[in-house]
């Protein structure tokens, strides 16, 4: 009776046949001492076929349904042809070794071939793993080192559910590309406004904005050849008819000298490329504010999209963003103030970055700090929604935002402030109505997690809690509010059969699940 | 007040910000020991996380018994790897720069005893650790990949490191750490199951066990009997109070020994690792080793 081993690896699937070993015998002595030899197993054990898989994709799959004990079609069909073929009713004269008993009763039930994984046929992969390079040709030494690492990396990142448009470097570059735009930007449009004034000095007082001179420049081209008919022209790039004339007038009495048409042409290139420039610099900066809607929707409605990607790329990423205290997020980028006035016992900062955001501007002197405070905490909580959250929502940063406004007001005229908790109640409340205009209703563990999440404002009140968890740290609260606006943007995202038995959960085990996600998250 | 990871606003900043560039300047360590790291404000705490190595220090950089592992000696000593990935550390860690004759730097990691069993053994003194250039180690228990990345650096390009860790949060961070390391295979899965991922997986010559289990000697032991070559070494971890905390911890350890030499794994040194840790000792064996 033929005997057969599918040996799973990460280029492809191989077959093998066994001979010389008796079958009812099964010594797994015997093998493990034909395993250390390489020529003596190579006559053991034979490759009958090998089927690379198509593509990294294809390879995923495989490996996701070897992990789960689950038989492909290409698997399937693999077998089915490689193995002889089992007639109905007869005895098949083979069995087909495996690594896994459940691969095998599927493999069964789907093609009647009879599957054993038994010690005999561990020994016999051990040996198989140990000197697979020698058995497929094709293979280089190093290759399969680098199938196994790019198959761990997709494979683990399915499991950490990487998300490709999540990505925060994105944001980090572009910021720093933007800046360094500006900078160039300005100084080719500083060398525009030199290089043309040697032909028409006056220009330069008469247009102020750098964009625009380079489109007059580019128009005018010529000074001598400026007539009133380029007056419709000009008052389209300048906006304004007067300017226009001053431009014509100038023109005539210009003291500039002349350029040849060599000369004005390259003036011409340089003012085109300034132009391409200031529209890419436009492109680049709509770009950066689709990403930050995508990866942090909260922070960027909460205080724009500029500053928000201006902290995230100072702390390093939306994960350190959200690591750090508030205290810190509020001098983030003050540093220099911060240690000098930390060693000479002085003023610390009131606020770094967080200053351009308009919040700051409108607070009178006096107020300044407590508004940075404020704003800071803010920017906390929603850059910690934004970085362990799922769902992509800004109706926490809108709501923050209005906190913040009313906190402005407050300073102002003396109106009283709504409490925190009243807030998030009303943001889990539209985004429940969200979801039960949707297909799914869940009624019943919304309403549950809803009492979970009355329960974690009352701890996120400074108000000494009544609950048993008031000795964690604000991080933790924070992180537990996050877990629960978790469960509910989980629900909301329709997903009933994990929000169910999660809200079950919950309410079944009370806290005790939740410490056990804290401690996980501590571990850190 | 903890300043924040990436160094941009300038200020006083040691270690990272400063150090990355390579200036070739003598020796050094980086600056500002006690800053990095857990950053207790301005003042100078003397904690345990800086490895015991201090900054700004004339450092003479030697080969330690075992080898890929290297000792800076200085007013303390310190063991270090080399870096696998110069320029890139992993968490905070202090780097040491060394000049060749012929100008070149080479950068040295510190590998702290107190975050790591596997320098607490080395430093404890034992015998022989396996992990060399050249093998294939499987770890269980990877964590947020600190020992990885220096078990990473002492095998170097030629072998890799399997690293098995079954967190998400800690994956994340295992993941971002084996992009940069190419021997380093990252695998989020459960390490009681090596069948699920047995596709991803060569033979390897180490088993390198830190998962702090009740069952971790079954878990070495199935995973050894997927991957682990005949003649191969392992090395596995104790708490004693993950396994049972009740009874004494000599008990636990002779009870996992047990366990261990059932599975034809046959532990050769047992550490008590005292010294940063209580009630933790480590056990060095071998696996299937041909009978004298």
């Amino acid at each position: 009776m033929a005997m057969y081993v599918l040996y799973e690896s990460s280029s492809g699937y191989a077959l093998l046949e066994v001979h010389g070993l008796d079958e009812i015998g099964q010594n797994t002595e015997a093998v493990r001492t034909s395993v250390s030899d390489l020529s003596r197993f190579g006559r053991v054990v034979q490759l009958t076929a090998f089927h690379p898989f198509e593509s990294a994709l294809d390879a995923l799959n495989q490996v996701n349904a070897v992990s789960e004990g689950v038989m492909t079609d290409e698997l399937r069909s693999f077998l089915e042809l490689n193995l002889p073929k089992v007639k109905e009713g007869k005895k098949p004269k083979f069995s087909l070794g495996l690594a896994e008993p459940k691969l095998g009763s599927h493999i069964f039930e789907a093609t009647k071939i009879p599957c054993q994984s038994n010690e005999f046929v561990l020994e016999l992969l051990r040996g198989v793993r140990q000197h697979f390079d020698r058995f497929i040709k094709d293979l280089k030494p190093g290759d399969l080192e680098k199938s196994q690492l790019g198959l761990a990396h997709s494979y683990s990142r399915a499991k950490v559910k990487f998300n490709v448009n999540r990505v925060d470097n994105m944001v980090i570059q572009a910021i720093f590309l933007l800046d360094t735009l500006d900078k160039d930007i300005n100084s080719f449009a500083m060398r525009v406004r030199e290089w043309y004034s040697w032909h028409f000095p006056e220009l330069v007082k008469i247009v102020n904005d750098n964009y625009l001179y380079a489109r007059v420049s580019k128009m005018i081209d010529d000074k001598s050849k400026l007539t009133e008919d380029h007056i419709p022209m000009l008052t389209e790039v300048l906006g304004d008819e007067d300017k226009a004339k001053e431009v014509i007038e100038a023109g005539k009495a210009s003291m500039g000298q002349d350029l040849s048409p060599l000369d004005l042409i390259n003036v011409q290139t340089f003012a085109q490329r300034v132009m391409d420039l200031a529209d890419y610099r436009k492109k680049l900066y709509d770009y950066l504010v689709t990403k930050m809607s995508d990866i942090a929707p909260n922070l960027a409605a909460l205080i724009g999209e500029m500053v928000g990607a201006r902290l995230i790329s100072h702390a390093g990423s939306l994960t350190n963003l959200a690591k750090c205290p508030s205290s810190t997020l509020q001098i983030l980028g003050a540093e220099k103030a911060l240690f000098r006035a930390l060693k000479t016992r002085g003023n610390t900062p009131k606020y770094g970055l967080i200053f351009h955001s308009s919040f700051i501007g409108r607070a009178s002197a006096k107020n300044k700090g407590r508004i940075a405070r404020y704003l800071a905490n803010k920017c906390s909580i929603a850059s910690r929604i934004d970085c362990f959250a799922d769902g992509a929502t800004t109706a926490f940063g809108e709501k923050l935002r209005e906190q913040v406004e009313e906190r402005l007001e407050f300073y102002d005229k003396g109106v009283a402030p709504r409490k925190n908790v009243d807030v998030m109640k009303e943001v889990i409340e539209n985004l429940q109505k969200q979801d039960e205009e949707g297909k799914e209703p869940v009624d019943a563990s919304a309403k549950k997690s809803k009492k979970k999440k009355a329960k974690g404002e009352e701890e996120e009140e400074e108000v000494v809690a009544m609950e048993e968890d008031k000795s964690e740290k604000k991080k933790k609260k924070e992180k537990r509010k996050m877990e629960t606006a978790e469960e509910n943007e989980k629900s909301e995202k329709k997903k009933t059969k994990k929000s169910k038995p999660g809200g079950e959960e919950e309410t079944d085990d009370g806290h005790s699940t939740k410490k056990k996600k804290k401690k996980s998250k501590t571990a850190e | 007040m903890k300043p924040p990871q990436r160094g941009r606003g300038g200020g006083v900043r040691g270690g990272r910000g400063l150090a990355r560039g390579g200036e070739g300047s003598a020796v050094r360590g980086s600056g500002r020991g006690g800053e990095s790291g857990r950053g207790r404000g301005p003042g100078r705490v003397k904690s345990e996380s800086d490895g015991g190595i201090k900054g700004g220090s004339k450092v003479l950089v030697t080969p330690h018994r075992h080898a890929g592992v290297f000792v800076a000696k200085s007013k303390a000593d310190a063991l270090v790897t080399k870096n696998l990935v110069p320029g890139e550390i992993i968490y905070n860690e202090k780097r040491i720069f060394v000049q060749n004759e012929d100008r070149s730097t080479v950068e040295y990691r510190v590998w702290n005893p107190h975050r790591s069993k596997l320098a607490d053994a080395i430093t404890t003194g034992v015998d022989n650790i396996w992990i060399k250039p050249g093998v294939k180690v499987l770890y269980l228990g990877a964590s947020s990949g600190y020992t990885v990345s220096h078990v990473s650096d002492i095998v170097g390009p030629e072998g890799c490191v399997y690293a098995v860790e079954h967190s998400d949060i800690c994956g994340k961070v295992l993941m971002n750490m084996a992009e940069k390391r190419t021997n380093v295979i990252p695998i989020i899965e459960d390490a009681r199951h090596p069948a699920k991922y047995r596709m991803l997986v060569g033979m390897v010559d180490i088993i390198f066990s830190d998962v702090n289990h009740p069952e971790q000697a079954k878990i070495l032991s199935l995973n050894a009997s997927y991957f682990l070559k005949s003649g191969g070494h392992f090395m596995i971890s104790i708490k004693a109070n993950s396994i049972d905390s009740t009874i004494a911890a000599e008990t636990v350890y002779q009870m996992e020994v047990e366990k261990l030499q059932m599975e034809e794994l046959r532990p050769t040194e047992i550490l008590h690792l005292d010294s940063c840790e209580e009630k933790h000792a480590c056990v060095f064996g071998g696996y299937r080793l041909p009978r004298k």
